[in-house]
């Protein structure tokens, strides 16, 4: 490839391709704050009630821990 | 992301079973090494270790190839679970003999007993947990993973 197609070829990419933009066009962190707040996780009423009740059946029947931790 | 559903299934599935795994195992070191437990509890790794991490992913896998209009709820999904380890986990336990039935309950390494009773309240609390596991644990990792 001689000097000149170089040159030409140079030339067709530049223009082809667009200049990089070195800042960002807009700031992201209001978008990033918004996905984090669409994590956030409410649990119903009912759940915590099953959560309560796993706690106190544990409690009162330890023994059925060992039988937990074998079988699941 | 698009590729690969199945495999990022079955990770999404295994990561809660493999944190609780590696509390187990510390447990069981202490007892068996640090306290000399004198129980061969080893055998009864077996089945958590090997089989309930794998169940998990293939589980997961499960929902996702039911797809959105034939799938239960995640929740639900997971709360069927138990209902097939615990008959799994006895069929292995009466294979390595680490458990037989007796007239008062279960005897666990011809050591101690459990009565029937306790498979009962045992059954509904894995069912509750496992709800609550599947609901918000796994279900968290299928979203980061790109799966709900």
């Amino acid at each position: 490839m001689t000097e000149q197609e170089e040159a030409r070829i140079r030339e067709l990419l530049k223009q082809s391709l667009r200049p990089a933009q070195a800042e960002l066009s807009r700031d992201l962190s209001p978008q990033m704050l918004a996905r984090l707040q669409a994590r956030a996780v409410t649990v119903p009423w009912f759940d915590w009630v099953l959560l309560g009740a796993l706690a106190i059946c544990l409690c009162l029947v330890p023994s059925a821990i060992p039988v937990l931790l074998y079988n699941l | 992301m698009k590729i690969h559903p199945y495999l990022r299934a079955y990770m999404a599935g295994i990561v809660v079973p493999t944190i609780v795994l590696v509390f187990l195992l510390t447990a069981f070191i202490i007892a068996r090494f640090g306290c000399h437990v004198p129980i061969p509890i080893e055998l009864a790794m077996v089945f958590p270790m090997g089989v309930v991490p794998s169940l998990f992913g293939i589980w997961n896998m499960f929902h996702l190839w039911l797809g959105p209009h034939r799938h239960l709820p995640i929740g639900f999904h997971g709360a069927i679970l138990p209902l097939i380890l615990m008959p799994s986990g006895y069929l292995l336990g009466k294979t390595l003999g680490i458990l037989k039935l007796t007239a008062e309950g279960v005897l666990y390494f011809q050591a101690f007993s459990v009565p029937y009773a306790f498979f009962g309240i045992a059954l509904a609390c894995g069912v509750i947990a496992y709800y609550l596991v599947w609901k918000y644990l796994i279900g968290f990792f299928n979203q980061v993973l790109g799966i709900a």
